[in-house]
């Protein structure tokens, strides 16, 4: 254990790993009536948690993985160890986590002012960075099981943070319920693995040799009920109506959990075990199949919606997609680097709507924009970037990603994913610039602000607005545009870094034509830009209609609207399944057969007794005659 | 000698009939009277039997105390509880075999434990008359049977007492 | 016939009596007069075994004297008792005193 605290790397992962563990605790025991020391210990814990996530990946970045583990427990044969595992994957994700909760949490600085509940938002901002951090860099299934479960706790909490608000509190809880749904698969898919495999190790797991042993079918059958897992976390179809209803959190939450990270660990887990997930073709088609329905699904919902959140929402769900597909289509790289990419934009746009949300109090883009939103410059630019990065517009990092899964699919035998993946594109650029230009171009102009004092708040030194509150919001945000616009020339040294973990490994994967490339290439770039410019001519010109094509359909819009009757469809499948049938069950089970059974054993007790009531006549003679008669035959028996 | 036996034998079977008649009587008929009756019967006869068995002090005192005294009381009982206008009714068959049968059992288990049972006399009893006489039986109720002869004069007292609230009680009672 | 086993039958047969009188009568004056029986049956019993067995023979008499003694306390109580049950029921009738009748 000595030399263990010795090597700085061991203890920069464990110093990173464990402060928001320790933060969150301080917060919760000790300073819950100090909102600003709260704060400032969470942002201490967090600067360091990524200052040690930034060191581990400049130092590691070109060694092989580094694993530290130690038993946890045993029984039978199994051995369960706790540890980190250090590969490039890891450490990209731990960077990652790192860098944008730390990025969040300044913003919240700004955005949480003043609310009354913001010690306790901060012990939960400190809960979701240590369950994250430590769920990607477990070194076995099961310690990423519970980190994954503690991912989800956190979530919950930051959702019905409001929880005085109806609203938000059945949000939590079916956001916590849809998760555990997916979790069922994902605890039998390791319950599998236990009985065939014996081991969670994940280096072992995606080792070659060990799969080898396996036969076909049961790693299709492991493999999907981890995806199970997957759909619940990542929210594919058909457990996807969770996300939007997550948006009644604090914006910032939305930023990090439901759009950067949180929703990441689904598809990093994917990518953990991507090279067991790769020796099924059935479970890779399958995978496929969902994250194509699942982006195509959620992009038709965001073209109608009317809330800046619900919009990132769904488009988070739509990304979510993509990645998935391109993890199945066998794209490690590909779906690894839009995650990086993604996680930069979606949460640079969610900062950016919190800035509007803020000022205009209203999540309505139709009243943001006639309230003047384009007046404020910074978010406006920031978001009109971030809009470009979802749209793959190049030079910004989206296009680089997309270009990378379309390539992916491209390569594949059945070009109906590739088509899929274009048309998913020009949804996602309609919606984004949908959104852009009703709040750039409002109808009927801008009407002027009903509240005084928040106008013209671009420089943010407005005399009610503290200086510090508009700043602690906007440097987050410049930064992550910032790295939006640099993020794409990092793709091939990224890809070298991945690669590596990923030939350790020995197992073969998809890698993208270059034949292919160039025309995908012109094919993707030209779906975004008819994208923008259907959107532009629905809703961006002077006099134009600003009903979207979407609207003359009045059935389709209701159905995209009302998210393809999903919500419908699971509220009464419940009814009728379970409180219909399983709730009806265990009522009557409790009134028929428990009560019954006991209320059975009075009543037959005192019907005995009534029956037998008679011995008790009060004759005198009866009971001294069946004494005799017991005294007589005893004597008998005993002479005899 | 020998008609003298031959009397002695009819006396003794004289007397043991007439004790069995007298608790037949005592029993079965339904009048009281005719009951009590056969009671003072019995217990003469039984008296008689204490003749038999060597003691003329404890017949003298059977005489005495049941039939003079507890026979009487009964009578006495019998005249104030007017029993004898009142109807009977039937009685019910089971009741009485059931009765029947307990008390066969009891006398069969009875007969067969005296009859099989090896009685033999205590080693220590002698041949000496003088233990078979009154003054003796005075002398340990003064000397080793004090306790006893005290305590059975206290519940006769209490006994006497106890009667006289009883009845007393019932009388104040409208 | 002066034997041990005889007397024992008797008192045998009287006790038999007195239960058969206690089971079956119906009148409490009735069931007392059988209960003398039986009071005598056992007495009778004792002086059989004093005269053919005791070792001193005065013990037993002792005992028999007691035993009258006693009988003749219940009777006086129980005599009185059915005093009291007579004015409260006014009958004899045992088969009428049944409030205890569960």
């Amino acid at each position: 254990m000595g030399e263990f605290l010795k090597d700085p790397v061991f203890l920069a992962t464990v110093l990173g790993t464990t402060l928001p563990f320790f933060s969150m605790a301080a917060i919760l025991i000790l300073t819950r009536s100090n909102p600003g020391l709260s704060s400032k210990i969470s942002l201490a814990a967090i600067s360091t948690s990524a200052a040690c996530a930034l060191y581990l990946l400049v130092k590691l970045h070109s060694a092989p993985p580094v694993q530290f583990r130690t038993l946890w427990f045993t029984s039978g044969n199994l051995n369960v160890t706790f540890g980190y595992y250090l590969d490039s994957l890891s450490l990209l994700m731990l960077t990652i986590v790192g860098v944008i909760s730390c990025l969040v949490q300044v913003y919240s600085v700004g955005y949480m002012a003043g609310d009354p509940g913001c010690s306790r938002y901060y012990a939960f901002q400190s809960l979701f960075a240590w369950a994250m951090m430590n769920n990607v860099i477990a070194g076995n299934m099961l310690q990423l099981f519970v980190f994954w479960e503690l991912v989800g706790l956190a979530s919950y909490f930051l959702i019905g943070f409001y929880y005085e608000k109806w609203s938000a509190s059945q949000a939590g809880k079916k956001a916590f319920v849809m998760n555990r749904v997916g979790d069922v698969g994902f605890l039998l898919g390791l319950i599998f693995l236990l009985i065939y495999f014996g081991n969670l190790e994940i280096p072992e797991l995606n080792h070659a040799a060990a799969t080898h042993g396996m036969p076909r079918g049961l790693i299709t059958v492991s493999a999907l009920l981890f995806f199970c897992g997957v759909i619940g976390k990542s929210a594919q179809f058909p457990l996807l109506t969770w996300l939007p209803d997550a948006m009644e959190g604090p914006t910032p939450v939305s930023a990090l959990l439901h759009s950067a990270t949180m929703v990441a660990a689904g598809v990093y887990m994917f990518s953990r075990i991507f090279p067991f997930f790769s020796v099924s073709p059935d479970a890779m088609e399958i995978t496929l199949a969902v994250g194509t329905v699942t982006m195509l699904l959620s992009a038709t919902m965001a073209i109608v919606s009317y809330d800046v959140k619900a919009v990132w929402a769904y488009s988070t769900i739509s990304q979510l997609g993509m990645m998935v597909m391109a993890l199945g289509a066998g794209g490690y790289f590909a779906g690894v680097y839009h995650l990086t990419t993604h996680a930069g934009f979606k949460a640079l746009l969610f900062l950016c709507s919190g800035i509007f949300i803020h000022e205009f109090h209203t999540n309505d883009m139709r009243i943001i924009g006639r309230q003047g939103g384009r007046r404020l410059k910074i978010p406006m630019v920031c978001m009109t970037i971030g809009a470009l990065a979802l749209s793959g517009v190049f030079p910004f990092s989206g296009f680089f990603s997309k270009e990378a899964i379309l390539a992916v699919l491209a390569a594949h035998p059945n070009k109906t994913w590739v088509a899929a993946g274009l048309l998913g594109t020009v949804f996602t650029a309609y919606y984004s610039f949908r959104l852009i230009f009703l709040i750039l171009f409002p109808e009927g102009g801008i009407a002027g602000k009903a509240h005084g004092p928040h106008a013209d708040s671009a420089q943010g030194n407005e005399d009610e607005h503290p200086g510090y509150i508009f700043w602690t919001m906007a440097i987050p945000v410049m930064v992550l545009a910032g790295a939006t616009m640099v993020l794409g020339f990092v793709e091939n040294p990224l890809r070298r870094f991945l690669d590596r973990s990923i030939q350790t490994l020995a197992v073969q994967y998809v890698a993208g034509h270059e034949g292919m490339a160039g025309r995908i290439l012109i094919l993707g770039s030209c779906a975004g830009l008819f994208g923008i410019a259907l959107s532009w001519f629905e809703f961006g010109r002077k006099g134009a209609g600003r009903i979207g094509f979407v609207g003359r359909f009045p059935a389709v819009w209701k159905l995209f609207d009302r998210r393809w009757f999903l919500d419908d469809f699971f509220r009464k499948s419940l009814d009728t399944v379970v409180y219909g049938g399983l709730s009806r069950l265990s009522v009557k089970n409790d009134n028929r057969v428990i009560d019954g059974g006991i209320d059975g054993i009075c009543h037959l007790t005192e019907g005995v007794g009534r029956r037998l009531s008679f011995l008790q006549s009060g004759m005198l003679q009866y009971n001294l005659l069946v004494m005799l008669l017991g005294a007589g035959a005893a004597i008998i028996l005993l002479l005899v | 000698m020998q008609t003298l036996d031959f009397l002695t034998q009819t006396a003794f079977c004289a007397v043991i009939g007439l004790t069995v008649l007298g608790a037949m009587i005592a029993v079965f008929p339904h009048n009281i009277l005719y009951n009590v009756l056969g009671l003072a019967l019995a217990l003469s006869g039984i008296a008689g039997l204490y003749l038999f068995l060597g003691s003329f002090f404890i017949a003298l005192m059977q005489l005495l105390i049941y039939v003079g005294a507890i026979c009487i009381a009964i009578v006495f009982g019998i005249m104030l509880s007017r029993p004898l206008h009142q109807e009977v009714p039937k009685r019910a068959v089971p009741k009485v075999a059931l009765g029947a049968t307990a008390c066969t059992m009891f006398f069969v288990a009875a007969v067969t434990v005296a009859l099989k049972t090896d009685w033999r006399p205590s080693p220590g009893r002698g041949e000496d008359l003088s233990l078979w006489s009154v003054q003796r039986i005075g002398e340990l109720l003064l000397t080793r049977y004090e306790l006893v002869y005290e305590v059975i004069s206290l519940v006769l007292l209490v006994a006497i007492i106890g009667a006289v609230v009883t009845a007393g009680f019932s009388r104040r009672l409208p | 016939m002066n034997h041990l086993s005889t007397y024992l039958i008797i008192s045998a047969l009287l006790f038999s009596l007195g239960l058969l009188g206690i089971l079956q009568r119906r009148s409490l004056i009735g069931m007392l007069i059988s209960v003398e029986l039986l009071l005598n049956a056992a007495n009778l019993n004792f002086m059989a075994f004093n005269c053919f067995l005791a070792p001193d023979p005065a013990t037993g008499q002792i005992i028999a004297l007691f035993v009258m003694g006693l009988a003749a306390a219940e009777v006086a109580i129980g005599l009185s008792i059915i005093l009291a049950l007579f004015r409260k029921m006014h009958s004899v009738n045992i088969e009428l005193a049944q409030h205890l009748r569960g």
